[in-house]
């Protein structure tokens, strides 16, 4: 085929899986349109679901179903995608990192449009290092400490970092920054203004989210991936040559691929252009030998040779190429890291001792040993949620746990029936379930408690009722009992006491995120009584 | 006139003519104004009960005979007006548990006003729950994709300080929608209240406002009134086809819900609010905000003083 013609069909497929990556993105959302006939809804029962397979990417992701399977033991829903993609690794190389990986194709993006570097500096840096083992060091620390029980794939792998950098950092940004210049216009008073600035709001707040969203720890995301990304500037998808785990495993699946470069070193001039227009530092010029693993199959070198003395054919012949370069000491150090993250995440009790009050999983998560198995922190659930209840963890699910989701009842609370974030969980450990089964169980999340001496009719402070109108469990999980207090002055007031009934609480929490007493408000959930824990309850019987 | 009029005299004129109008309107003007207020005071108060009493009646039906009973929508909507209908979809719950307004009644109510020569229908509401999931659930979304109306939805830049001159609330933050519309209707659905005990049609209210609402609940009954004083709706369409007779405001079980088959309107807030009261055997005297509304002056509790009149399908 034509080299040039190559390089366009790899173009427009990096367009085209990044802009699919951008929509499903956009569409991980309370769908807009999930407008029920009402004369549906009074009979029959009806989840609302995302219109689109949001999960896509993560079921193209072979390290999600390999770590998945390695610590979860399951079968990840849609794993032949990624059976699919290994296979077509296995015939045609790191494919995926050249024509698909939407991360890939920001970070081609940005080594190639304005480089940092040109002439001497990027031959110097497109010469093979080291360096590039780190990604198989990685990759092995990741698996072994999936096979040891803990799934921390998800805080490389390139489909969540990208998810959860976006969803959780980028997006939310850009829309606050929108939407606060919205606002200020909004609140004008001459009418044209007015007018422009609920316009603009009405274009962006589809895209962006109707509330300010905000997510814990949000900004350290954002700050990490603006480093991943000025990584470039050193050297070319120094993420991809580097550090991507992903990339590691397609490296060794790769290893008999039967795409082949071939070099004519007769022909070469030595003109160095396959060098400086080489993503993966994959040795196309002449005198050594291809690193096949390496290769991002971006096919650059193939249509930059003026002298056609580089090739891609198709060899049916066994590899004659020499395997990827792990080197020992990254394959051994990888191994003792994976042994070491997951007996380290454990030093801190969360999983068999202690029981953080604030660890509230969203509701159908799996118990915990199970959940840091399969969670891969991508953020999906809580780009989801539609009251931006569901933060990226910071302290609240221990080392072990950073950047899984945990409720914040002052960012938003758990919709009563809604059931959004396990039906986009990839791998299920937020399980699918129906907002039937959520209702009628129930599936607890925790347990509300109040603070007697800041709750206002507890501390005599005067009538509120805010926590038992909310209370969406019926019959109601926090009564009222009327009570007269009598005031400094003398006077009698009467208010009502509530109380919070343990048996039907679910912890949804919607009375701590609408209680009026702000800061730290007066009825609070905690995470004890939560339906997955047999441990972590309250109650004798329930 | 001996002489041709000169450019100057012309101008001159002009202003001497322009600036004794303006005066004679100014003048004037004192004493137009309260007259018309006078004539919309002297507006005779009116009840419509409508009863759907035949198995399997239309929602949508019940509610134009409830209208044409009160003299047709045109009597509160003229043509050209940017209609605002307020309904109570607080709640993400669907129509069966009651918890909101009736999306059929919502429809009909929209469609009578699109067919009164109304611009545009806004529906409109401040929501508790996530207002997508409210809309989505409520019906009300499908209403304003049925019909066209434009479905609101509720956001800070919408939200601005107003003077409320209330006697409990001052400057509040109200929701923009509801004041710039050219006529109000008022779309509350009846249902029972933790702390008020009732939430009917000036309850509805609290759904018009932003900021911190869950503070209002420290002083609920003049609160309520206040914010009934400041909306002024055109009239009140109280949709009793199922109440919520336990459990309230939020419900969540069919077995809170008791079908009624009602509609009450009226042009009187207080005397709607406690001819609803009547359904769920509650005494309106023991509901603090119908008394306090009473008492200063925003309605009658006293029925017999109304133009009553029943509808029946």
């Amino acid at each position: 085929m034509n080299a040039r013609r190559l390089i366009w069909i790899r173009r427009i497929s990096q367009g085209v899986f990044l802009a699919l990556f951008l929509f499903l993105l956009v569409q991980t959302r309370f769908p807009g349109t999930a407008y029920q006939g009402y004369s549906v809804a009074v009979t029959a029962e009806h989840d609302i679901r995302v219109g689109y397979p949001a999960t896509f990417f993560f079921k193209l992701d072979p390290l999600v179903s390999l770590t998945s399977l390695l610590s979860g033991h399951v079968w990840i829903q849609g794993v032949f995608w990624a059976i699919g993609v290994l296979f077509l690794t296995l015939v045609l190389g790191r494919f995926f990192c050249g024509f698909v990986c939407p991360l890939g194709t920001i970070h081609h993006m940005a080594s190639v449009i304005r480089p940092s570097l040109k002439g001497k500096g990027l031959f110097e840096a497109n010469q093979k290092r080291g360096s590039q083992k780190i990604k198989y060091f990685l990759l092995v620390a990741i698996l072994v400490s999936a096979l040891l029980g803990l799934n921390v794939s998800g805080i490389l792998d390139p489909i969540s970092l990208l998810f959860r950098s976006l969803a959780l950092a980028v997006f939310p940004a850009v829309g606050n920054a929108i939407k606060a210049a919205c606002d200020v216009i909004a609140a004008s008073d001459t009418k044209p203004l007015n007018l422009l600035g609920y316009a603009a709001e009405e274009i962006a707040s589809p895209l962006f989210g109707y509330e300010y969203p905000a997510f814990q720890t949000g900004w350290l995301i954002g700050a990490l991936f603006l480093v991943i990304l000025f990584l470039n500037r050193i050297r070319p998808r120094f993420w991809c040559r580097t550090l991507c785990p992903l990339g590691a495993l397609f490296g060794l699946f790769s290893r008999f691929s039967l795409l082949r470069l071939e070099k004519n070193p007769g022909a070469c001039t030595d003109c160095q252009k396959c060098i400086l227009t080489c993503q993966g530092a994959a040795s196309p010029g002449p005198g050594v030998e291809w690193d096949r693993s390496e290769c991002l199959l971006c096919f650059n070198c193939f249509a930059r040779c003026p002298e056609d003395a580089i090739a891609f054919r198709f060899r049916w012949f066994p590899a004659q190429n020499r395997g990827p370069d792990m080197g020992r000491r990254a394959v051994l150090g990888g191994l003792v890291a994976g042994v070491s993250i997951p007996f380290l995440g454990r030093l801190d009790g969360q999983v068999y001792k202690v029981s953080d009050p604030r660890m509230i999983r969203p509701p159908g998560s799996v118990e915990e040993a199970d959940f840091l198995k399969l969670c891969q922190r991508c953020g999906l659930c809580m780009k989801v949620c539609p009251t931006n209840v569901i933060n990226p963890a910071l302290g609240e699910a221990g080392m072990a746990g950073l950047w899984t989701p945990v409720l914040h009842m002052t960012h938003g609370y758990c919709e009563y029936t809604c059931t959004l974030c396990g039906s986009v969980c990839p791998t299920g450990a937020i399980r699918a379930i129906s907002g039937r089964e959520k209702v009628e169980r129930p599936i607890r999340i925790g347990s509300a408690y109040f603070d007697r001496g800041r709750c206002l009719p507890w501390s005599g402070n005067g009538p509120c009722i805010v926590c038992e109108e909310h209370c969406p469990t019926s019959p109601k999980a926090i009564y009222l009992r009327p009570h007269v207090e009598t005031g400094e002055d003398g006077k009698t007031i009467t208010v009502q006491l509530p109380y919070v009934d343990l048996k039907r609480c679910v912890g949804c929490g919607i009375c701590e995120n609408k209680c009026p007493v702000k800061g730290r408000p007066a009825i609070r959930v905690m995470a004890a009584g939560e339906t997955r824990s047999v441990r972590n309850q309250i109650l004798l019987d329930l | 006139m001996d002489h041709p009029i000169t450019r100057r005299e012309a101008i001159q004129k002009g202003l001497y003519l322009s600036g004794s109008l303006a005066l004679a309107c100014t003048a004037g003007w004192p004493i137009h104004a309260p007259s018309e207020a006078w004539a919309l005071k002297k507006e005779e108060g009116f009840l419509i009960d409508g009863v759907g009493q035949t198995p399997g009646y239309s929602v949508q039906e019940l509610t134009e005979k409830v209208f044409d009973a009160a003299g047709g929508m045109r009597r509160f909507v003229s043509k050209g007006d940017v209609v605002v209908v307020k309904p109570n979809i607080s709640w993400a719950r669907t129509p069966n548990l009651a918890a909101g307004t009736n999306p059929e009644v919502l429809e009909a109510v929209v469609r009578l006003a699109f067919n009164a020569g109304a611009k545009k229908v806004r529906i409109a509401d401040n929501t508790i729950h996530n207002a997508r999931s409210c809309f989505a659930l409520t019906g009300a979304g499908m209403v304003a994709k049925k019909t066209g109306a434009d479905l609101i939805h509720p956001r800070s830049s919408l939200m601005r300080e107003m003077k409320l001159q209330g006697h409990r609330l001052d400057v509040w933050p109200v929701y923009v929608p509801l004041i710039e519309a050219d006529k109000l209707i008022n779309l509350p659905v009846a249902k029972v209240h933790g702390l008020c005990s009732l939430t009917l049609g000036m309850k509805n209210w609290i759904g018009g406002v932003g900021g911190r609402r869950n503070a209002l609940h420290q002083d609920i009954h003049q609160s309520i009134v206040d914010l009934a004083r400041f909306f002024k709706p055109s009239v009140t369409l109280i949709d009793a086809i199922r109440i919520m007779v336990k459990n309230g405001p939020s419900g969540g079980s069919e077995a809170d819900v008791a079908v009624m088959n009602r509609l009450i309107l009226s042009n009187d807030p207080v005397a709607g609010d406690v001819s609803a009261a009547g359904l769920f055997n509650i005494a309106p005297a023991s509901v603090g905000y119908m008394v306090l509304a009473e008492k200063q002056g925003l309605g009658t509790s006293d029925l017999s003083r109304l133009n009553l009149k029943k509808v029946t399908l």
